[in-house]
């Protein structure tokens, strides 16, 4: 294990310096192009000059409000909501050491989508800009409790358990609800059940902005004590290393990261999964200062250039984001984790 | 991957005192495997009753097996046990069994317990397969044809069969099988949004057919439900010898004399048929392909000859069992019997966590 990390590190040295600029470069073209064809291209189309003249200030009143009240925020959000997903993602499965330790093992996106449920099904009296916030807590409180639960162990299995049940529970509480909502109740569930940025506006990204501000410095700065719990429990303590505790900080980091999103877009999937293995595998390496700022651009052009495929694709109906996430994300990680489980072919 | 826990079947040597003890440590069911399964038939019976008992009207089990043997106590007793409530009894039987046994087969095939019908595509595919279907018109889901179980079954055997392609290099690992279906089932299920997504006039009874409901279960579906079960259930049984060859390592297998791919193609085949004919008609219920295997295997240890007959019990019995839940625990409401066995799920997973602490 320590080993191949110190010869995957060397291979990183020789060649990092042309496949780091690359990475960025290309997520950075990435998040350009989705941005202006998120912004010009959907219908209603808004031609580059309009474009030009809203920025100026000027514009017709359409398209100022298509662009500064519909597209902007929207974008911002994919931006946004990407970075967090896959910063979250990076941080799990590096505190846990579980390659597939996504969200969902933290029980948040589950708690986030009871309070949906039970606000959708039952028609609560609640505003509809109260509904993020409600599932905001929902989301936390699940993942609070997930992480109560598994505080004193080192058991990576005991981790991915407890989670396990926690969601299977709310789940079936969520069904329960289900089969006593009305065809229109369920329609609109359905929908926050998939995960999409549609018909977000800077309410949304108000909402998320704090924890995003707040979220995204403190995960980058985990990164060196990611780095010492990767080479394993013992040799992390034996360095000095608080283990547990490091592990409990991480893992309420990324619950909150995730809460944060998952509140606003629904439980988009994929995103956190497959961002960090597209990292470590683009650059060769597994030291988490490169990784984690690399995850939070890869997500961001991931989720933003989703987003704009959900929107073209059947232009002018649009599909969910995390439809999309899924159908891309899927086959990508296949492919990625191929390779890799043809390495560990023992121990798989 | 540290999600797959590697179980290897447990050795038992048979020395000496220690031999003896080991011998005697296993549960009751497996030193007395026949008796066990005699007291598990017995379960299923008197859970038979009990399910045909339950429903709208109350009936007794007296009135309910007088009504089976042909002298009812009322003469609508008749109607209530044997055209509404028999065959709902029935398919939740059969079905249990086939979710038990696929979920038997593919742990030992995968050599990992946390492996369920989901993981080898066929229940998602089964489900996309039918959705597709269904989309085409409105109010196919209320006509109980003969076509929506071919449909689905030919999803789910289609998608398994992707998934062991795409699993299969020149040897096949049970984990990439693992891995590969997991990203196909996810990939499938989105697929099935998009279609639930284009036709939002169907979405709820679709959805809730998803779930996996025994309500409204009636004749027809059983009519197309018993010759799938009646193939597929003994297929299954008899592979136990190959599963439990599986079960000791690819490298031991093959020292056998087993063609291993070959062994867990036709194992992964079986499962799929079992999953998806009783998906086609139930629809996709979760956990009870993953909770009836362990139980079985806690009961009468690891031999597949032991274990596979007692998950076809267990599976059976667990789905009545929930199916009984389903419609009482909130009456007058009927709940889909897949809610109670998601919840069931939790404190499964809470047993494994106490199981695997020392």
């Amino acid at each position: 294990m320590i080993a191949s990390a110190g010869r995957l590190t060397r291979i990183a040295h020789l060649s990092r310096s042309v496949r780091l600029p690359l990475l960025v470069g290309l997520c950075l073209a990435g998040i350009l192009a989705a941005a202006a064809l998120g912004i010009l291209a959907s219908t209603p189309r808004i031609s580059p000059a309009g474009l030009w003249d809203v920025l100026r200030g000027g514009g017709t009143p359409l398209d100022r409000v298509l662009i500064t009240e519909l597209r902007l925020p929207r974008f911002v959000l994919g931006v946004l909501g990407g970075a967090m997903l896959a910063l979250s993602g990076a941080l799990l499965q590096d505190a846990m050491r579980n390659p597939l330790a996504g969200p969902e093992l933290l029980g948040v996106t589950a708690g986030a989508t009871i309070v949906v449920a039970a606000i959708t099904i039952l028609h609560l009296a609640v505003t509809f800009v109260l509904i993020p916030w409600l599932a905001l807590a929902g989301g936390l409180l699940a993942g609070g409790l997930v992480i109560i639960l598994m505080r004193r162990t080192d058991d990576p299995i005991r981790l991915v358990l407890v989670g396990a049940a926690l969601t299977a529970l709310l789940n079936a509480a969520v069904i329960v609800l289900m089969s006593y909502g009305t065809q229109s109740d369920i329609g609109v569930l359905f929908l926050f059940l998939v995960g999409s940025l549609a018909n977000r506006t800077w309410i949304q990204v108000r909402l998320i902005l704090p924890w995003a501000l707040v979220g995204i410095p403190l995960a980058l700065l985990t990164a060196r004590a990611l780095n010492v719990l990767q080479l394993g429990e013992d040799v992390a303590r034996g360095l000095g290393l608080p283990v547990l505790r490091v592990r409990v900080l991480v893992l309420v980091l990324s619950a909150a990261l995730v809460a944060a999103v998952v509140a606003v877009c629904g439980p988009i999937s994929f995103v956190a999964l497959l961002a960090p293995h597209l990292v470590r595998r683009a650059l060769d390496t597994s030291d988490a200062r490169v990784v984690l700022p690399c995850c939070a651009l890869v997500g961001a052009a991931l989720l933003t250039g989703a987003d704009v495929l959900a929107r073209l694709t059947f232009d002018p109906l649009e599909l969910p984001v995390g439809i999309w996430t899924t159908l891309l994300g899927g086959p990508l990680l296949l492919l990625l984790l191929r390779r890799q489980l043809r390495a560990s072919r023992g121990d798989a | 991957m540290s999600t797959s826990l590697s179980v290897r079947p447990r050795t038992r040597l048979h020395i000496g005192r220690m031999g003896m003890r080991l011998r005697a440590d296993l549960p009751f069911a497996g030193r007395r495997f026949p008796l066990g399964l005699l007291l598990g038939g017995l379960v299923l019976a008197v859970l038979c009753v009990l399910h045909i008992a339950t429903g709208s009207v109350d009936l007794s089990p007296g009135q309910v097996i007088a009504a089976l043997a042909g002298h009812p106590e009322q003469p609508f007793h008749t109607i209530i046990v044997w055209d509404l409530r028999l065959p709902r009894t029935l398919i939740a039987l059969v079905t249990g069994a086939m979710f038990g046994l696929a979920g038997a087969i593919l742990q030992a095939i995968m050599r990992n317990p946390l492996a369920e019908p989901e993981m080898t595509g066929a229940t998602s595919g089964a489900v996309l397969a039918a959705v597709l279907w269904l989309g085409q018109g409105p109010g196919r889901l209320a006509e109980p044809g003969t076509v929506l179980p071919l449909i689905a079954l030919a999803g789910g055997v289609a998608a398994s069969g992707l998934v062991y392609l795409l699993s299969f290099q020149r040897s096949s690992l049970p984990g990439r099988l693992i891995l590969t279906g997991l990203l196909v089932s996810a990939v499938l299920r989105s697929g099935t949004s998009i279609v639930l997504l284009l036709h939002q006039e169907a979405l709820g009874s679709i959805l809730i057919w998803l779930i996996g409901s025994l309500n409204g279960r009636v004749w027809v579906h059983w009519d197309v439900l018993w010759p799938w079960a009646l193939v597929a259930l003994p297929l299954g049984l008899a592979s136990a010898r190959w599963a439990n060859i599986l079960q000791l390592g690819d490298a031991s297998a093959t020292g056998l004399g087993l063609r291993v791919p070959y062994a867990r193609a036709a194992l992964l085949f079986i499962a799929a048929l079992l999953a998806a004919s009783a998906v086609a008609i139930v629809g996709g219920i979760a956990f009870l392909g993953l909770i009836a295997p362990h139980i079985a295997r806690r009961l009468v240890g690891a031999d597949a000859r032991r274990v596979f007959p007692m998950s076809v019990i267990l599976g059976a019995a667990l789905l009545l069992a929930a199916d009984i839940a389903a419609q009482l625990l909130l009456r007058p409401t009927t709940l889909p019997v897949g809610a109670v066995l998601a919840a069931l799920g939790a404190p499964f997973f809470l047993y494994l966590l106490r199981w695997r602490t020392p």
